[in-house]
């Protein structure tokens, strides 16, 4: 099963982050089945088929109700198939070119109507996965697998265009398994409207049980193949956008769960018996985005195109202190574009320093003078440019008022330009800003920084939104995410993330951390950094800590 | 009756120029449907012009009206691409629970509006009057989404009389019989009820009050009165049935008002009602979700201001459905 390249598992950081204050807590006894889990999200999923879902909530229910081949590892190692456990996979042979990967399923999976799971429900996947018309976002990510095929009823074989470090990846992680004889008439063009959409089949530990519109979603444990029952009987998720209601919810009882507990609420979070406060690091980074290109995309911006004065903003901010202004001990100072949780990560990058007065040398020394007004100009361009930011941001909000401030002290002439969400994408997407306070959630690989960062996605409709291009930082990127040895991967990045740090083509802010306000008779176990439901389906309620909403299947919902 | 047609006709007019500039508006503001989720790592440009085009978002203003006219003429509101269901059916899910807040909500709030209003005119300028005043003075100034996170905390949180939101008991078995799904949906309405309550009974005492002392020193009253009719007659036929003509028009007017002034109540007591719905689809820039809420709150508007005219009828004869008053009386 194992790739003879199979590489050692790597952080143990995710491990030793996450759970710390829950592990203490948890209550004693045993792992019998029943009981629920009742989780407070903020909003419903946008619709529940993996090759167009974009919504977290629809994440986590697809998560618990579909299959991947294999579920990666508690490191969230994208090399090889270090880490990866079997899921509707049993096990996989890799060729002796590493060229293709025999995944042999199941026998047991049966899908939540009792159908039998079969190798070409994983080669129709695929197909639907890939398809132009499906319009899949997950699509690009499986550029490097050719087809996959049936070797027979429970062997699917995945077919690589070349050898890469993260091919076991692309097809175990971004390939869900879907019903062929659900989905085959369905119309790939307008996938959302089809019925499953919203009454998924799938094959995992889960089933949709009913999904009430802007109310509840309830899932029961599928116990139709007998095969990895889930130990919970229900996980119920309930909608409620206003956050003090959502963790009302929770500190009442009335539900067990809330991911996203806000800085304020942490103190009566920690004080609440009931619940044991989680904090795990998370996949997403807060930045302030330099656009580098003036507005028609042609010349390099009459500010931001200088090296010297991305630099220094950069080296005029007080990251840390924005940091705990904002969030309390719910985030960390980010270093470059990555998080600590991915595997290219370098926790030993250091920043360029927070030195006001090497700020102003340094502007100085490029030409931007102080005026009798004390703002900058060099010539007659002013130094004066705005910051994009959504207002539906709160944290965001804040931070571009402390940016402003700081920057002032430079003699910068900064304008927040608050605009809602659908105004802030807009003007994202047009390239239509100096300055933007933007948040990014990259996949767990290392290839996921080259969308945003390198000059593949400095184009018209790529994710480098700032078009910042460095042909070094590229090479760095392609070597790193191109290499089987993680010693030299980790290196490649190091160096990667040493130059774009100099370049300085973005200020990185904040890798916030997801505090979890848990009920205390739920027992957890191995939060994954990217997804804490991953493990859903072996939490359990011990027999003496379950209350009236655990009794055997109230609504009916388990078979 | 004829004047009745009227109204229903321009009513329908009001409807379709209402949902046709709201139709071009929102598609002239920023964003688009497939936007809001942009700073997800896998959401290209590419692909949310591809996904536009497979839900008939592409092309110009007038192609996607023709296209919507069309649809709509076969009985199809379209796709709603924020709940990820046909808008008919994301509406359909929503109207009942905002109609029972909202009839609810109505009933109590004029009767209790009115009561006090009376109560305060029949001791004008003595202490329960001017205690009263001052109630529904401050009633009438509290922020609504403030007022709703208070009573929220205060009714579910400190005193744990009431559930944290929602509409239903998310735990309520499926084979739960129809008694006990009406109590405990009474008991998830009490709290966004009374909050509304608070937010409308205030206004209307105050109405209400200033509409009787008009009336107590009006000629007929004083006539009556001289004539030897009893107190309680003179005040039941010749005073409160005339000044309640101001009240109908504003229930009317509340009735709209309501649904959209409904939204931060609903947000806060996870209400899945019209207001949570046109508010979120309106952040997600879901075009066709947008215009049908719009259709169903001009339809409401025209809808109450209809029955308020009515009802305006009823109460004093003087006044015709059009809006009229009918020549020669006084």
């Amino acid at each position: 099963m194992q790739n003879t390249r199979a590489l050692p598992l790597l952080s143990l950081l995710a491990l030793a982050a996450c759970g710390g204050e829950n592990k203490a807590s948890m209550p004693a006894g045993t792992a019998s089945t029943g009981g629920t889990l009742v989780v407070s999200i903020p909003s419903q999923p946008d619709n529940l088929l993996p090759p167009i879902t974009t919504s977290q909530a629809g994440k986590q229910v697809n998560d618990l109700v579909y299959e991947r081949l294999a579920e990666i590892g508690q490191s969230l190692n994208t090399v090889g198939d270090a880490g990866f456990t079997p899921s509707l996979a049993t096990r996989w042979i890799w060729a002796p070119d590493s060229l293709s990967i025999a995944f042999q399923l199941d026998s047991a999976a049966r899908w939540h109507d009792g159908v039998p799971v079969r190798a070409s429900d994983v080669a129709f996947s695929f197909a639907l996965f890939t398809d132009p018309k499906t319009a899949s976002p997950a699509a690009p990510l499986m550029a490097n697998i050719d087809s996959v095929t049936v070797r027979d009823s429970l062997t699917a074989v995945a077919w690589f265009r070349k050898r890469t470090p993260e091919q076991f990846f692309e097809i175990a992680f971004q390939l869900y398994v879907l019903p062929k004889h659900r989905l085959a008439d369905a119309d790939r063009a307008r996938l959302a409207a089809s019925p499953l959409a919203t009454r998924p089949i799938g094959s995992g530990p889960f089933r949709v049980v009913r999904w009430e519109p802007n109310q509840v979603l309830e899932l029961a444990a599928d116990t139709t193949a007998g095969r990895r029952r889930a130990t919970l009987d229900r996980v119920v998720f309930t909608i409620a956008p206003d956050a003090v209601t959502a963790f009302t919810r929770v500190a009442t009882g009335e539900a067990d769960l809330y991911e996203a507990v806000r800085p304020d609420k942490l103190a009566e979070a920690r004080s609440n018996k009931q619940l044991v406060l989680t904090l795990s690091p998370a996949l997403d980074y807060n930045y302030l985005g330099f656009n580098l290109v003036d507005a028609g995309g042609k010349k390099p911006h009459r500010i931001f195109g200088d090296r010297v004065v991305r630099r220094a903003l950069t080296m005029a901010t007080d990251r840390r202190g924005i940091v705990a202004n904002i969030y309390d001990s719910l985030a960390i100072q980010a270093r470059g574009p990555f998080t600590v949780a991915q595997v290219s990560a370098d926790t030993s990058l250091r920043p360029l320093p927070y030195s006001v007065d090497s700020a102003n040398a340094l502007l100085d020394a490029a030409g931007w003078k102080r005026g009798a007004d004390s703002l900058r100009a060099k010539g007659t361009t002013p130094l004066r440019f705005g910051i994009l930011v959504p207002t539906t941001s709160v944290a965001r909000m804040r931070a571009a008022v402390l940016f402003q401030e700081q920057f002032r002290r430079i003699g910068a002439d900064v304008s927040i330009e608050s605009a809602d969400m659908g105004g802030f994408i807009s003007r994202m997407g047009s390239r239509n800003f100096d300055t933007l306070l933007g948040a990014w959630a990259p996949d767990p690989g290392p290839g996921s920084v080259r969308d945003a960062w390198t000059s593949s996605g400095a184009v018209a409709r790529g994710n480098n939104l700032g078009s910042y291009r460095s042909p070094a930082f590229d090479a760095q990127v392609d070597s790193g995410t191109a290499a089987f040895d993680p010693a030299a991967m980790r290196v490649h990045f190091a160096r990667a993330w040493r130059i774009i740090a100099d370049d300085a083509p973005a200020i990185w802010l904040a890798e916030p951390r997801r505090a979890m306000a848990v009920n205390a008779r739920i027992v957890t176990s191995g939060i994954r950094p990217d997804a804490w439901w991953a493990g859903v389906a072996k939490w359990y309620i011990p027999a003496e800590k379950r209350i009236a909403r655990d009794a055997p299947a109230a609504s009916g919902a388990a078979r | 009756m004829h004047a009745l047609i009227r109204r229903i006709w321009h009513g329908l007019v009001v409807i379709a120029i209402v949902a046709t500039a709201v139709f071009v508006l929102v598609r002239l503001a920023p964003g688009d449907p497939f936007a809001t989720a942009l700073e997800n790592s896998r959401l290209t440009p590419a692909l949310r012009e591809q996904w536009r085009a497979a839900y008939g978002l592409d092309g110009s203003i007038g192609t996607q009206y023709v296209r919507w006219i069309t649809a709509l003429l076969h009985g199809d509101l379209g796709f709603s691409t924020s709940t990820g269901q046909p808008v008919a059916r994301a509406i359909a899910h929503a109207l009942p629970n905002t109609l029972a807040l909202m009839s609810v909500s109505l009933l109590v709030a004029f009767a209790a509006g009115i009561t006090i209003g009376v109560v305060q005119a029949r001791r004008r300028d003595r202490f329960t009057d001017r205690i009263l005043g001052a109630v529904t003075l401050i009633g009438g100034a509290l922020p609504d989404f403030w007022l709703s996170l208070v009573v929220l905390l205060a009714g579910a949180y400190w005193l744990r009389l009431f559930p944290v939101g929602g509409a239903s008991d998310p735990l309520l078995p499926l084979a739960a019989g129809t008694l006990t799904r009406l109590r405990d949906q009474l008991w998830h309405l009490a709290l966004p009820a009374l909050t509304l309550v608070i937010l409308i009974a205030a206004p209307v005492a105050r109405q209400q009050r200033t509409a009787l002392l008009d009336r107590f020193d009006a000629d007929w009253v004083r006539t009556a009165t001289a004539k030897g009719v009893a107190h309680g007659t003179v005040f039941r036929r010749h005073v409160l049935r005339t000044a309640l003509g101001p009240v109908v028009t504003l229930a009317g007017l509340a009735l709209p008002a309501l649904v959209g002034g409904a939204v931060f109540v609903e947000s806060v007591f996870a209400w899945p009602g019209m207001g949570r719905l046109a508010a979120g689809a309106i952040a997600a820039r879901d075009y066709h979700l947008v215009v049908g809420c719009v259709v169903v709150g001009a339809a409401m508007v025209v809808m109450g201001s209809l029955i308020a005219d009515v009802v305006m009828q009823r109460l004093d004869p003087r006044a015709t459905v059009d809006g009229d008053d009918r020549p020669g009386r006084t």
